[in-house]
């Protein structure tokens, strides 16, 4: 049988106390779990914005003048919109000096009604002969241009590859599934152009409601800067060439998200600094407080032969036990709490989200315990340290 | 079964297990210093079974503690196994503590959340030896007649038995020194008998027992009497 080690001791020592223990890693667990959460709620809307820029392909998008507001709520959360502007637009846009590539695209907001069920999705027709966002996917997916029955999805639409959905009366093919962004995209269903007015067209038929689209309207024009051009001038140029539009810019759909994001980080910032500093206090109470009903027998510990080292690794071995189980508890309850409740803290944030890559969720787990821990054995230090400096008939007598 | 550790090693340079000399312990209590423990001079040769008597409050269990080095003295040394103990690390005392000395309380002093036989193993932990201690802990429960209750918990056992245990205890790292306060306290004649037995079967193994004690019994077995009287020693004579 196994001598009996200092683990073994830890762990009987805090048994004997179990609500005692159990509030110490309630608070660990607090203080872990709201680092854990926040932290991986913002690191998930920096990378979805991260990604959902990189679908988004282009430096600026022209929108009619008032849409400013829906089109990046489009975009960040993908709440269905539409307004649409004349196509000659296009052409006007295409002349402003710093304009690259530019490339039309038409809302129009649906009720999903085929096997998927996420209610409202963006329908977004594209120009395959400009576009810069789907086509490049689709050359590096499909090999091949949409047919005028098929669709290419967002994640988030509850269909895959091959089956069909139903919009406007029409049947498509999906084609294919987009990779998640977190943002709109997910939320949209991309088709060609001509596709989109062929629907529209053929909606007062066969639609319920039929839809109120005409050949020539489009909703916005993504653009892409040619090199050197600087974004500001470039956007106040379209305004004043291009009556009739706003401009809203890459980075201004980022920082609407930053500004959003950064009260709430801010907050989180005070409130877990607080919930630290009041476990940290907590645990060192606790612990002077162990120590001290203890004292009698850290002396016969002493007694039979254990050091000063043995004492002090043993008090700190218990506070590191209850932090990192505080850690551990932290960990899964954020972590479960913010599973469940994603959806409503995003859509009443108004943020895009995407979880992130599996080695930053071990990260963020790692570092979030390493703080477990390290706060465990700070807390625990100083009294840990004065148990260990007892002398053993002082501490024997005084415990009496 | 052998209780002890063998005759001892190395170095055996005098016969004297325990050397006291010139000790005193004073306290400082508010203006007033407390004298618990006065110029005591004493020599124990190894192997002798002293026993020290006196009224409460003289002074026994701080001599014993100042035997043991729990507690430094104000003044004068301590020298256990011929080694100046006061002049070791901690890491060396608590060594000495664990492989020479054997300590017994006059209070129950058992681990609460560990049971009968975890008790008793305890000094086996800070000891280096890497032997099993198990198979010993449960031959000292044997021998201290709890052998059926050896996964008890103190809560669950009798004062007495809490008692025997703790002997058990003692006796676990083989020591060649006992110090003992009142092993026998609260004791009803039969169990203090089988206890002095175990005591005098050690002592005849070589060990070295100074043992604390209020009663007559278990004072009269013993090769020496000292008696403490407000921090002073001296010898009792037959
Ligand atoms: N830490 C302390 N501070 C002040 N006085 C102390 C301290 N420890 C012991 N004393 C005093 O030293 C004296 C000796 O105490 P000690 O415990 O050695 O007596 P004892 O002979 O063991 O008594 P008993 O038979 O009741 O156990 C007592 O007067 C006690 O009050
Ligand atoms: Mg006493």
């Amino acid at each position: 049988m196994k001598r009996l080690g200092l683990l073994y001791l830890a762990a009987q020592n805090l048994r004997r106390k179990p609500f005692r223990s159990f509030v110490t890693i309630a608070i660990v667990a607090l203080a872990a779990g709201t680092l854990f959460s926040a932290t991986l709620l913002i690191g998930s809307v920096d990378r979805s914005l991260e990604v959902g820029m990189e679908r988004l392909g282009a430096d600026l998008l022209v929108v009619p003048e008032g849409y400013q507001e829906s089109g990046q709520a489009a975009l960040i959360t993908g709440a269905p919109t539409s307004f649409y502007m004349d196509g000659s637009i296009l052409d006007q846009v295409k002349t402003v000096p710093g304009v690259d590539q530019a490339s039309p695209q038409l809302f129009i907001e649906s009720m999903v009604s085929s096997q998927c069920c996420t209610g409202h999705v963006q329908l977004v027709g594209y120009d395959p002969s400009s576009d810069f966002v789907v086509s490049p996917w689709l050359r590096d997916n499909l090999q091949r241009t949409l047919s005028k029955d098929e669709v290419v999805i967002g994640s988030l639409i509850l269909a895959n590859k091959g089956e069909q959905v139903h919009f406007y009366g029409h049947d498509f093919d999906v084609a294919g599934v987009l990779d998640a962004t977190g943002m709109g995209v997910d939320e949209s269903v991309f088709m060609s152009l001509d596709t989109a007015y062929l629907m529209a067209r053929e909606s007062a038929q066969v639609a319920e409601s039929p839809l109120d689209v005409k050949p020539g309207q489009i909703s916005s024009v993504l653009v892409k800067m040619a090199d050197g051009t600087n974004v500001d001038q470039l956007t106040q140029r379209i305004k004043t060439n291009v009556p009739g539009t706003t401009v809203i810019t890459a980075n201004e759909l980022s920082r609407s998200v930053t500004d959003r994001i950064s009260g709430f980080k801010r907050g989180f910032i005070a409130v877990d600094a607080i919930v630290w500093i009041m476990s940290l206090l907590t645990i060192a109470a606790i612990f002077s407080m162990i120590v001290n009903e203890r004292q009698r027998e850290i002396g016969l510990l002493r007694a039979m032969g254990s050091s000063r080292q043995f004492v002090f690794r043993l008090m700190l071995t218990e506070a590191v036990f209850l932090t990192a189980a505080g850690g551990i508890a932290g960990i899964f309850v954020g972590g479960a709490a913010l599973f469940i409740f994603k959806a409503i803290i995003t859509s009443s944030l108004g943020i895009p989200y995407l979880w992130p890559p599996v080695l930053t969720f071990v990260k963020l787990m790692a570092i979030t315990m390493i703080l477990a821990i390290v706060s465990g054995a700070v807390a625990s230090l100083y009294p840990a340290l004065s148990s260990s400096r007892l002398e053993p008939y002082a501490a024997i007598r005084r415990g009496e | 079964m052998q209780l002890s550790g063998g005759a001892s090693d190395a170095l055996m340079t005098t016969d004297a297990m325990i050397v006291l000399k010139d000790i005193s312990k004073t306290y400082k209590v508010g203006p007033s210093t407390v004298r618990a423990v006065e110029k005591v001079d004493l020599e124990i040769p190894r192997g002798q079974m002293v026993s020290i008597v006196g009224h409460s409050g003289s002074g026994k269990t701080t001599l014993l503690s100042l035997i043991g080095g729990l507690t430094k003295p104000s003044d004068g040394r301590v020298i256990i196994d011929d080694i100046n103990i006061w002049t070791l690390s901690d890491k060396e005392m608590s060594q000495l503590r664990n492989e020479k000395i054997g300590f017994s309380f006059q209070f129950a002093s058992l681990f609460p959340t560990l049971n009968a036989i975890d008790n008793v193993r305890l000094p086996a932990t800070f000891g280096s030896k890497n032997e099993s201690d198990h198979d010993r802990a449960i031959e000292l429960l044997n021998l201290v007649g709890l052998e059926d209750r050896i996964y008890s918990y103190p809560g669950q056992l009798s004062g007495g038995e809490q008692r025997r245990v703790a002997l058990a205890r003692t006796l676990m790292n083989k020591p060649r020194l006992i110090l003992a306060d009142e092993p026998t306290g609260d004791l009803d004649e039969d169990t203090e008998a089988d206890i002095l037995e175990i005591f005098r079967t050690i002592n005849g193994e070589g060990v070295t027992i100074v043992i604390v004690t209020h009663s007559r019994a278990v004072a009269s077995q013993a090769q020496r009497m000292l008696r403490m009287h407000r921090g002073l020693l001296s010898e009792e004579e037959e």
